[in-house]
C-alpha cells in the first residue's frame, strides 16, 4: 500500500519536475519539491506565522534549495476547525504528495491531523506552536512513530523561568490569568506546582475564555486574593484587555508575562508606563554572534521587530525540516526525513546561521557526510526522544523600541530548574 | 492516482458523517419545524460518548474499553438523552426561542468540556482510542475505506429510515405539527409529545454523526465542538432543502466540497502574494455561496416534495 502511495508521490514529482522544466530555475536545477503548511491564516496572528515559515523557504531557495531541489511550500488555512486541518493535511499529503508537514498551530488541529493523517501516512510533521502536554504522552507510547516535532519549548521551561522571576523579586502571592484552552490550562497547572515549589503562594487561577467583550469579573476574581503580582499566560489581544482592566481596577504592576505576550501589540495598548515591572519569559537565542541572523533579517524583510507569538517557532520549524530534508537527501520519505533531524541538531556539529549563507555552508558540510547544529531563531535547538524542543531560556521586559533582556539562563541553568520542580 | 483515491475515500467519509448530521437536523427543522440552533452539543455528546466509552483508561473519566459498536451505541444513547433533557426544558418555545436556546446549550456543552478537566479531559480533549477493524485492515487506506463502507451503511440506514418515517402516518403527523398545531391538536394529536419525540430521534441520529466523527479521527476536544459546526450542518441543509432527505444528502456533499475545494483551489491557483489570504478570501466564497443560495433559490436544490405519492394529501397552510 505504502509503496503504491510512494508511486503515486514519484508521478506527481515527475509531473512537478516537468513545470520546472518548463520554467527554468536560476540555479539550474530542474525538480521542485513541495512541503506542506497547514496553519490559521484567517487568523490575526495566524498570518505572520506562515509568513515568516514562506521566509525561512524563500533563504533556503536562494541557498539553492534543499534534498537537491527548489522548494515549494504550499500553504493551507485550518481556520482553525479541526476537521478543515484534517481535510488540508489530507489533501497535502495525498493530492501534492509532500513528505513534510509544518504545522498546526492549535494542538485541537495537530493532534488529530497527527493521529490520522501524518501518522499513518509516514509524512514528518514539524508544528511550530502547539503546546498540549498530550503530544509529549502520546510519543511516550511511540504512537507518534517519531514522526512528530515541535519547535514550541514545551510549558515547562516557561513556568519553571515564570516561577524564579517570583522568587527572585521577593513576590511572595501571585494570582494567575490564563487563557482558557490546553496551553493555558497547561500552564496554569504547571505554574502553579511551580510556584508552590518556590514557596510563592498562587492566590487564585482564573480562566479567561476567548474574545469575550469584558474580563472584568473574572480580573475581580483575581484581584480578590490581593496578590503581590499577577502571571498572565495569555495571548495579546485578550491578555491587553485583561491587563487595562486589572490596573483599571487598581490591581498591582508586578507582572510576569508567558512568552505569548512578548507582542508590540500588548505594549502598545497597554501602555510602556504600566509595564515597568512586567517580566516576561521565553526560549532564547544561544550566546553567539550568529544568532542575531534572524533578527536581522527579519528586519530587512519585513522592516518591523520579530516580536508575534511564534515567529520564530515557525522559522526555526521550517528552516529544520528543510535542514533534514538535505541531509536526507533527494527523494526521502517522511521517516528519512525525520530521523535526519539529529543529523543538523547535533551539539558536536559544526555551528550554523539561521540564514541563506547559514544554509549554504550547511549543504556543504551535509553533503561531506559531517553534522552541522543549528543555531535557529529560538536557540540551539534540541530534540529530546519526544520530539519535544528544550533551549535556553531568557527573561525579558519591554524597553522603548525593543525587548530588553533582563537575564540570560543558559540550558544547564534551565535543565537545573527544571529538574528542581 | 492512488493519492487521489485516497483523498476521495477521506472526503467522502467526511462528508457522509455531516450528511447523517444533516439528516438529523433535517428531521428537526425539515419535517417538525423544530429550530435547533444547538446541533453540535448532540454531535459533540455522541462523539465524546463514543470515545469515552470505547477509549483506553486516561486521567479523566471514561476508557472503559467496550467494544467499538456499543461505544457508538452508548455515544447515541448520550446524546439522546441531553436532547430528552433539553426537550423537556426547552421544547415549549417556538422557533427564535427554541433557536436561542439551544445555542445556549450548546455553548454550554463545549465550555462544560473545556473546563471539566476531571470529566472529559478539558482543552486537551480525548484521545488514547483504538480504532476498530485494525488488526486486519491495517492503518492506511485499506482501514479508510473499510470505514467508509461502514458510514456508508450508516448513512443508507438513516436515509431509509427517515424516508419511510417521512410517508408513514408520523411524518404526516410532524408536518402537521410544523404547518398549524392547533389545528393538530384538535383533532387529538399530542404535540408537546411528537415533538419531544422528533427532537430526540433527530438528535440521536446527530449523536451518530459524532460518534462515527470521534471513530475516525480517534480524537476529540472542545475545538470540534465550537458553534461553527452548527453554522456548517445548518448551511449545508439550506442548500441542499429543507424537509428533503435527498438535498440533506447532496447539501452535506456540495457545502464540505465547497469548503474544502476552495481552499485547496486557492493554495494551488492563487498567485503567491495572495497565499496568505486564501483563508480569508475562501470564508468570504462560502459566505457569498449561502448568500446566494438564500436569495436566488431560498427552498434549496432540493426543494420538499409533499404528497407526489399520496395526491390527496396537499400541504396545509
Amino acid at each position: 500500500m505504502k509503496k503504491l502511495l510512494l508511486g503515486g508521490a514519484a508521478l506527481m514529482a515527475l509531473s512537478v519536475g516537468f513545470t520546472g522544466v518548463t520554467t527554468g530555475s536560476a540555479q539550474a536545477q530542474q525538480c521542485t519539491t513541495k512541503i506542506g503548511a497547514v496553519l490559521p491564516t484567517s487568523v490575526d496572528w495566524g498570518r505572520p506565522i506562515a509568513e515568516v515559515a514562506q521566509f525561512a523557504v524563500d533563504q533556503v531557495n536562494a541557498a539553492g534549495g534543499a534534498g537537491g531541489c527548489q522548494i515549494e511550500m504550499v500553504l493551507r488555512d485550518t481556520q482553525v476547525d479541526p476537521k478543515v486541518g484534517v481535510d488540508a493535511a489530507r489533501a497535502l499529503v495525498d493530492l501534492d504528495g509532500v513528505e513534510v508537514l509544518l504545522g498546526a498551530v492549535s494542538s485541537g488541529v495537530s493532534m488529530p491531523i497527527l493521529t490520522s493523517v501524518t501518522v499513518p501516512s509516514e509524512t514528518m510533521m514539524m508544528s511550530c506552536c502547539s503546546s498540549s502536554t498530550a503530544f509529549t504522552n502520546l510519543a511516550e507510547q511511540g504512537e507518534t512513530k517519531g514522526l512528530f516535532f515541535r519547535t514550541f519549548a514545551t510549558t515547562g521551561v516557561q513556568a519553571a523561568v515564570g516561577a524564579k522571576v517570583a522568587a527572585d523579586q521577593g513576590w511572595g502571592k501571585v494570582a494567575i490569568l490564563y487563557k482558557n484552552d490546553d496551553w493555558g490550562q497547561d500552564m496554569a497547572r504547571i505554574i502553579a506546582a511551580d510556584f508552590a515549589e518556590a514557596g510563592v503562594e498562587v492566590t487564585g487561577s482564573v480562566a479567561l475564555n476567548d474574545a469575550q467583550p469584558s474580563y472584568r469579573a473574572e480580573v475581580a476574581q483575581a484581584l480578590s486574593g490581593q496578590p503581590d503580582a499577577i502571571y498572565l499566560a495569555l495571548y495579546p489581544a485578550e491578555g491587553t484587555m485583561a491587563v487595562r482592566e486589572w490596573i483599571g481596577l487598581g490591581g498591582t504592576q508586578n507582572m510576569i508575562m508567558a512568552n505569548s505576550l512578548k507582542s508590540d501589540e500588548f505594549k502598545e495598548n497597554v501602555g510602556l508606563q504600566y509595564l515597568a515591572h512586567a517580566y516576561g519569559t521565553d526560549t532564547a537565542s544561544p550566546r553567539a554572534e550568529s544568532a542575531d541572523a534572524f533578527v536581522e533579517a527579519y528586519r530587512a524583510r519585513f522592516e518591523a521587530e520579530p516580536t508575534g507569538p511564534g515567529l520564530a517557532n515557525s522559522y526555526d520549524a521550517a528552516m529544520l525540516a528543510l535542514l533534514a530534508m538535505e541531509a536526507a537527501g533527494e527523494g526521502a520519505t517522511g521517516p528519512q526525513i525525520a530521523a535526519a533531524i539529529p543529523r543538523v541538531t547535533d551539539p558536536e556539529g559544526t555551528p550554523i546561521t539561521a540564514d541563506t549563507a547559514g544554509f549554504a555552508q550547511a549543504k556543504e558540510v551535509l553533503a561531506g557526510g559531517g553534522t552541522v547544529m543549528y543555531q535557529g531563531a529560538t536557540g540551539n535547538v534540541r530534540f529530546d526522544a519526544n520530539g519535544d524542543v528544550s533551549a535556553p531560556a531568557v527573561i525579558w521586559k519591554f524597553g522603548e523600541s525593543t525587548i530588553e533582556e533582563v537575564q540570560y539562563l543558559p540550558l544547564e541553568e534551565v535543565n537545573a530548574i527544571m529538574s528542581d520542580g | 492516482m492512488i493519492g487521489v483515491i485516497s483523498y476521495l475515500v477521506f472526503f467522502a467519509t467526511v462528508a457522509s458523517i455531516l450528511a447523517i448530521a444533516v439528516l438529523g437536523l433535517n428531521l428537526h427543522w425539515g419535517y417538525t419545524g423544530l429550530f435547533n440552533g444547538g446541533v453540535v452539543a448532540f454531535f459533540g455528546a455522541g462523539a465524546y460518548g463514543t470515545l469515552m466509552l470505547g477509549g483506553a483508561p486516561q486521567p479523566h473519566l471514561g476508557g472503559f474499553e467496550w467494544p467499538w459498536i456499543f461505544a457508538l451505541i452508548g455515544g447515541v444513547a448520550a446524546a439522546a438523552v441531553l436532547a430528552w433533557i433539553v426537550g423537556l426544558l426547552t421544547l415549549r418555545l417556538r422557533h427564535d426561542y427554541l433557536a436561542i436556546a439551544t445555542f445556549g446549550v450548546a455553548v454550554a456543552f463545549e465550555n462544560t468540556m473545556r473546563n471539566a478537566q476531571g470529566f472529559a479531559g478539558g482543552a486537551q480533549g480525548i484521545r488514547g482510542f483504538e480504532r476498530p477493524f485494525r488488526e486486519f485492515a491495517g492503518n492506511g487506506l485499506g482501514w479508510n475505506l473499510l470505514y467508509l463502507a461502514l458510514v456508508l451503511v450508516a448513512l443508507v440506514a438513516t436515509y431509509l429510515f427517515l424516508e419511510r418515517l417521512a410517508r408513514a402516518p408520523f411524518g404526516r403527523l410532524l408536518r402537521a405539527i410544523r404547518e398549524d398545531e392547533e389545528a393538530a391538536r384538535s383533532l387529538g394529536k399530542s404535540p408537546a409529545r411528537i415533538r419531544l419525540t422528533s427532537f430526540v430521534t433527530g438528535s440521536a441520529i446527530m449523536g451518530l454523526a459524532g460518534g462515527l466523527y470521534g471513530t475516525f479521527y480517534a480524537f476529540v476536544s472542545p475545538q470540534d465542538v465550537l458553534p461553527i459546526l452548527t453554522f456548517q450542518i445548518w448551511a449545508m441543509l439550506i442548500v441542499g432543502g429543507a424537509g428533503n432527505n435527498r438535498g440533506a444528502v447532496a447539501g452535506a456533499f456540495l457545502i464540505w466540497g465547497a469548503w474544502t475545494a476552495s481552499g485547496w483551489g486557492l493554495s494551488r491557483f492563487a498567485p503567491v502574494d495572495w497565499q496568505l489570504y486564501a483563508g480569508s478570501i475562501q470564508w468570504v466564497l462560502i459566505g457569498s455561496v449561502i448568500v446566494g443560495m438564500l436569495m436566488w433559490r431560498p427552498e434549496g436544490l432540493f426543494p420538499e416534495r409533499v404528497g407526489e405519492d399520496r395526491p390527496q394529501t396537499g400541504r396545509t397552510t
